[in-house]
């Protein structure tokens, strides 16, 4: 509750200050304030407060996704400044809404109504129509906001009427009083109540970009500016994520014959086409779209499993995609400046002139990829692990012909960088700015690899 | 009494208004005669002591939604006539699709148990003052926070339009 205080406060001073031409005090701002958010966030840990009449409930689910959420936003505020550094605008306008997204991501992962569920998601979403709008010279940012405000307002009317009609058959937006109308009516559910529970399923898996509802994802990613497409691919997801979990874990849980069928069917098609269209794609930018898309497959598997611990496996999986994503995005950000493209032939030779940057970027492919020792291996192995438990093998299986897919795509920026000549022979001039934060954020990603017990064991 | 007069005033308004937007000729009439009906129905809306509802009716259908229909019809020049023909398979389709939603209404209604209903008049749900009561206590949270939902877009719009120097 107070993170959310502090971050909204955040983003007016942030607005105040670019009001007031003071460009110099905004990063300083913010970097004061995501630290302090993320400590008050800490502050209600196993107290399990209910704020406002079971609006907001602060349990340790919504304390360590809250604290996920905002480190990440931390780690893309590092980036912001060098990818930044050529524009002479002052850029408070796109640090603010970054901010005021970040809110609607901390709301949907303690909602504890579904109001507050979709005025969550609409402050996330509205934000990042217009961040993916944010170069407004670029026609290609242009049609990515375009096609992400349309898609996005028709998926937020479908989880409106779902909303709609759960109200209709239970007469109440309260999880807890939904849970109650469940078990109470276990055996006679309304078919109200079941068009109204899909209809929300599919507004959700909108969100999270899964199969049959990922079209938007590649042009929205590859058009956005690449700062904003790492903030989508891992805040927008991550926050989605826990939103739907939270939402089937405290109140369908006993009607599980309604969801799970249709579920599974999403999880199967997303894993499938994420991988195999990534297979094909010769940008980068977008070949980490449909890796986005392949990876809401794997994060869905979580929810199917739903018992046991699968919060854990669910935190612990985010940690280890949103991390890698982020060095992943970094390095093509610095790719990108450099070349001027994000075709994979731009990777050629990289690692001759910058080792460091080369080694990040295959630790992230390879984290990605789920190759051991790396925290994504100790990531998917949990999730195949709590899914077997729950009797769900082939799903586990076309999961694990789904990773093995993935090698191919993750690994060939790791060949162009490695074993390919690049024409040119200088270092990238880039790689000055950007080499110590993408250090920053590999070592990140090593260090986390050590404790992946520590994670899944936290909720 | 007046009640019953101002209800039949009222949905005549309505009912002749709708048939209009039709009817008309020309694209800034039947825009109008919309207007119209949408100012009957909001009174209906206070007959059935839904005051809130009538208020945002006329504000955002009347209000906002009327005027986006207005500018365009008046910055595309819509505003001749016979500019969208009118063939046969056209008006086969509309009356496949309205004869539809006619079916559709007239089965529900058949359904429908009119004696159950109460009357809505009597209950003081739709009063300005219970909403009030209602969003600034037990909604208070999701109140507030739209407020960053609507700064958000503010800032968006300001964001978009503003002409950068470089």
């Amino acid at each position: 509750m107070y993170a959310i205080i502090t971050i909204s406060i955040v983003a007016i001073i942030v607005l105040f200050f670019g009001a007031f031409g003071k460009k110099k005090m905004i990063l300083p701002v913010i970097f004061v304030g995501l630290p302090l958010a993320f400590i008050v966030n800490l502050m209600g840990w196993n107290q399990s407060i209910h704020y406002f009449n079971e609006m907001y409930i602060d349990d340790n689910f919504t304390i360590a996704f809250n604290g996920l959420l905002l480190f990440i936003a931390l780690l893309i505020f590092v980036f912001a400044p060098v990818y930044y550094k050529s524009v002479k605008r002052p850029l408070e306008d796109i640090y603010a809404l970054i901010l005021f997204s970040l809110v609607g991501g901390l709301m949907m992962t303690a909602f504890g109504n579904l109001v507050m569920l979709f005025l969550g998601i609409e402050t996330l979403s509205l934000s990042l129509y217009l961040l993916a709008g944010s170069k407004k010279s670029d026609p290609r940012s242009n049609e990515a906001a375009m096609k992400y405000f349309l898609t996005g307002s028709f998926a937020s009317g479908f989880l409106l009427f779902g909303i709609a009609l759960l109200y209709g058959a239970c007469g109440s937006f309260n999880l807890e009083d939904i849970k109650l109308y469940v078990i109470q009516n276990q055996a006679n559910i309304p078919a109200m109540f079941s068009i109204g529970l899909l209809l929300m399923a599919v507004g959700l898996a909108f969100k999270v970009g899964a199969a049959p509802f990922h079209f938007w994802i590649p042009d929205v990613y590859e058009g956005s500016p690449t700062l904003i497409t790492t903030y989508m691919a891992t805040v927008g997801k991550v926050a989605a994520f826990a939103a739907f979990f939270r939402l089937i874990n405290s109140s369908f849980g006993d009607v599980d014959f309604l969801w799970k069928t249709s579920l599974i069917v999403f999880a199967v098609a997303t894993i499938l086409i994420g991988n195999f269209a990534a297979l094909y794609q010769d940008s980068v930018k977008r070949m980490m779209a449909y890796s986005g898309v392949a990876h809401a497959g794997y994060m869905l598997i979580a929810i199917i499993a739903l018992k046991g611990n699968a919060a854990g496996v669910l935190l612990l999986y985010s940690v280890s995609y949103s991390i890698a994503t982020i060095t992943a995005f970094a390095v093509l950000m610095m790719v990108r400046k450099e070349t001027g493209s994000f075709s994979i032939k731009s990777f050629n030779g990289l690692a001759k002139h910058n080792p460091t940057v080369a080694f990040a970027m295959t630790i992230a492919m390879l984290s990605l990829a789920g190759i051991p020792p790396l925290i994504g291996f100790s990531a998917k192995y949990q999730l195949f692990v709590s899914a077997i438990e729950q009797g769900q093998l082939p799903l586990v299986i076309i999961a694990i012909v789904g990773s093995m897919v993935s090698v191919y795509y993750y690994l060939r920026p790791v060949v162009a960088m490695y074993f390919t000549r690049s024409i040119e022979s200088t270092p990238f001039e880039a790689a000055k700015l950007y080499k110590k934060q993408i250090l920053f954020v590999a070592l990140l990603l090593i260090i986390l690899s050590f404790i992946p017990g520590l994670i899944i064991n936290l909720i | 009494m007046f009640q019953v007069y101002l209800f039949l005033f009222l949905s005549c308004v309505a009912l002749f208004s709708a048939m209009m937007v039709l009817l008309s000729k020309k694209p800034i009439h039947s825009v109008l005669y919309l207007t119209l009906t949408f100012f009957a129905l909001a009174g209906h809306y206070i007959l059935l002591n839904a005051q809130f509802l009538a208020v945002v009716h006329v504000i955002v259908y009347a209000g906002a939604i009327m005027v986006l229909f207005l500018f365009t019809v008046m910055l595309l020049n819509l505003n001749k006539e016979g500019q969208f023909p009118k063939t046969t398979l056209v008006k086969i389709i509309a009356a496949i699709a309205g004869g539809l939603l006619f079916v559709v209404l007239i089965g529900s209604l058949k359904s429908f148990d009119l004696a159950t209903v109460s009357n809505p008049a009597v209950s003081q749900i739709g009063l300005v003052k219970n909403l009030g009561k209602t969003l600034f206590s037990q909604y208070l949270l999701p109140f507030e926070l739209s407020s960053i939902l609507f700064l958000s877009a503010m800032v968006g719009a300001v964001m978009l339009g503003k002409k950068d120097k470089e």
